[in-house]
């Protein structure tokens, strides 16, 4: 039976003004994203890859058409309702890792259940079972900068899945790690995927990344030229 | 986690660069509290000592008097009224004196004046600076004596030394020019030649005997209150609580020395302008800082947003970060302050050889000494504005900082 959508991209097209000059970075698109998919969006540097990701996000608008995500339209939100739809239902993975610096591994994961509001004690709860389950028992108390880059990117991990959203969007996460690294974290969120039911929708160049996609998307000037469901 | 340990650490990120910081708002402190203590000091002294030329804090007299100060007009029954203000636990001293022009003769010398009748044995000289500034003899010892204390320049003038005789020529309750003897039992020097050569006390029986005033007649009941900002506030009770006859009135120092009182007003004006324009410069100094340190991190900031932090809680961090600023600036500001303080309010500077000791302004005699003096209300002000400037130096940064846009900060940093 066919998951239910949490994504759906109708028409939708994205205009950036580099300078004088317009941008398309989006033409006409069209996409569905559903359930406990792990689907990948490939393609070169400036295929629109990215800002995909960020109007998926509610990071960025979009010049035309509309986004749903769950069935709410993004665009009819303003922007506190925006940053609740992102701390309710949406994690995010960045390239950089961007974990808070003043934060330890702890804080940082649960940061987003801070905003949500979520008790104390359930908290505690919920972060120690997912620092657990990305492999980092007993670093809790590190900062960023003492954690390894394949490290910051498994807090990165904790916090994008603590919440349980209904999509992690992650936009090239293994593109600061070593192989043996980024393949775990492939592992990792392969798992949580398979376990878990986690939704992810990746931005990549890594071939790696695209090997275990079960989706492949390719685009190419903004627009979907591949779609490849793998089985 | 919570916006303030969020906002500490941050702090504590940059230490150098917080500390610089607080140390601009301890350094707004010092300025505030040495603007603001130098004039509650000169202002207070001033207003003191311009009370304790005759006139106290507060002054019932005759209406129009104050205008035209002749010795027709005359309270009736001062004494009732000196009774029933002391009995005031704000009220330090009341005091009837007579106050009035007189020309003064020693030998074939003369010169005008004004006198003041005073009863010697309830003078206090903390309330009167002429005695307080005996210079030679003492003070005539009873109400009905013929002494008369008399200042260094008037002396001078008209040749008069401890023993001499002087004839006081007033005009009396009913118009009539009346002469009396009397000599001079002490002299006095300010430093100020007009009161020095100008007033001279007399004794007050002698006085309303020549003046043929009724026994517990005066020109006025003098008030000294124990902290002079209350003047107007006892004003408006006396004029409630005693009773006066019809014409009779209770004014301020602010009434009776209205040069003095515009003086201060304008002096004090100036004072907080300075102050502002001082606050206003450390402010852009702190608001350049705080906005440096948002820049700096507009990425974190993007982070929080893109994460679902609200914009408003965004704004609120920066906001808590400068309450942070500026509550450590106002701790570091009570310390690097507080020797300062102690100093000026113990040791003072003395202005003595550029001004002199005999500077007056207002028609009263300046300290040459600037001391500090901070009355309570004006610490809490300094403290409320000093931390009302800080945050208000935040807000320009912490709005920055909600506003930023998650993909905007985010670019370039993959």
């Amino acid at each position: 039976m066919e998951e239910k959508p949490i994504v759906e991209i109708e028409g939708v097209s994205k205009t950036y003004q580099a300078g004088k000059v317009p941008v398309q970075a989006v033409k006409e698109l069209n996409l569905i994203i559903r359930k406990r998919e792990f689907s990948v969006l490939c393609g070169p540097s400036g295929s629109g890859k990215t800002t995909i990701l960020n109007l998926i996000g509610a990071l960025d608008t979009p010049t035309r058409g509309k986004i749903f995500l769950e069935g709410r339209d993004l665009g009819e939100l303003g922007r506190g309702d925006q940053a609740r739809v992102r701390r309710e239902r949406i994690g995010f993975v960045f390239q950089s890792y961007n974990l808070i610096p003043v934060m330890t591994a702890y804080e940082n994961a649960e940061f987003v259940l801070s905003l949500q509001n979520v008790d104390r004690e359930e908290r505690f709860r919920r972060v120690n079972r997912v620092l657990q389950e990305v492999g980092l028992e007993g670093l809790a108390d590190r900062r960023p900068d003492e954690l390894s880059g394949g490290q910051q990117q498994r807090v990165a991990i904790a916090r994008a899945i603590v919440s349980e959203p209904a999509i992690v969007l992650a936009d090239e996460p293994t593109a600061n790690v070593d192989s043996a690294t980024a393949e775990g974290l492939l592992d990792l969120m392969e798992k949580l995927n398979r376990e878990k039911g986690v939704t992810f929708l990746f931005s990549t160049h890594d071939q790696r990344v695209m090997d275990r996609a079960r989706r492949l998307i390719r685009l190419q000037d903004g627009r979907v030229i591949e779609d490849e469901v793998r089985p | 986690m919570r916006l303030n340990l969020l906002a500490w650490r941050n702090l504590k990120r940059n230490k150098r660069r917080t500390l610089i910081t607080a140390f601009s708002v301890a350094f707004g402190v010092l300025l505030a509290v040495t603007f603001t203590a130098s004039g509650d000091y000169s202002y207070t002294n001033m207003i003191n000592t311009s009370a304790a030329m005759g006139m106290g804090h507060l002054t019932f007299e005759p209406q129009e008097y104050n205008d035209n100060p002749t010795l027709e007009k005359r309270l009736p029954d001062a004494e009732a009224i000196r009774k029933q203000v002391t009995a005031d636990k704000a009220v330090a001293a009341a005091y009837i004196r007579i106050i009035g022009p007189a020309m003064f003769a020693s030998g074939a010398r003369s010169t005008g004046g004004t006198f003041m009748a005073i009863d010697p044995a309830a003078e206090n000289p903390e309330h009167n600076i002429l005695l307080r500034n005996l210079v030679e003899g003492k003070l005539f010892t009873e109400s009905s004596d013929r002494g008369v204390v008399v200042g260094a320049r008037m002396a001078e003038k008209l040749g008069l030394k401890l023993g001499r005789k002087l004839i006081f020529t007033v005009t009396d309750k009913n118009g009539e020019l009346t002469s009396e003897l009397s000599r001079v039992t002490g002299i006095f020097r300010t430093g100020d030649d007009a009161v020095d050569g100008g007033i001279v006390l007399l004794p007050m029986d002698l006085v309303r005997r020549t003046l043929q005033y009724e026994d517990r007649a005066a020109s006025l009941v003098a008030v000294y209150i124990e902290d002079q900002r209350l003047a107007s506030a006892l004003q408006r009770k006396f004029a409630q609580t005693v009773p006066l006859n019809r014409g009779e009135s209770i004014f301020t120092w602010k009434q009776t020395q209205a040069d003095l009182a515009g003086l201060i007003a304008v002096d004090r004006m100036f004072n907080y302008l300075m102050q502002f324009l001082v606050g206003l410069v450390i402010a852009a100094g702190i608001m350049n800082t705080i906005l440096m340190s948002v820049m700096e991190r507009s990425r974190e900031f993007g982070i929080m947003i893109a994460l679902g932090m609200p914009p408003v809680q965004v704004t609120g961090m920066v906001l808590v970060e400068s309450f942070w600023i500026g509550i450590s600036g106002l701790l570091l500001g009570v310390l690097i302050t507080a020797p300062w303080f102690v100093y000026m309010s113990r040791v003072g500077l003395d202005f003595s050889r550029h001004i002199g000791e005999d500077y007056s302004a207002g028609g009263v005699l300046i300290d040459p000494v600037m001391r500090f003096r901070l009355y309570g209300e004006n610490g809490l002000i300094i403290m409320a504005a000093v931390l009302g400037l800080t945050l208000l130096a935040g807000l320009y940064p912490a709005l920055r900082a909600g506003r930023i846009a998650p993909v905007e900060s985010l670019k370039g940093h993959h």
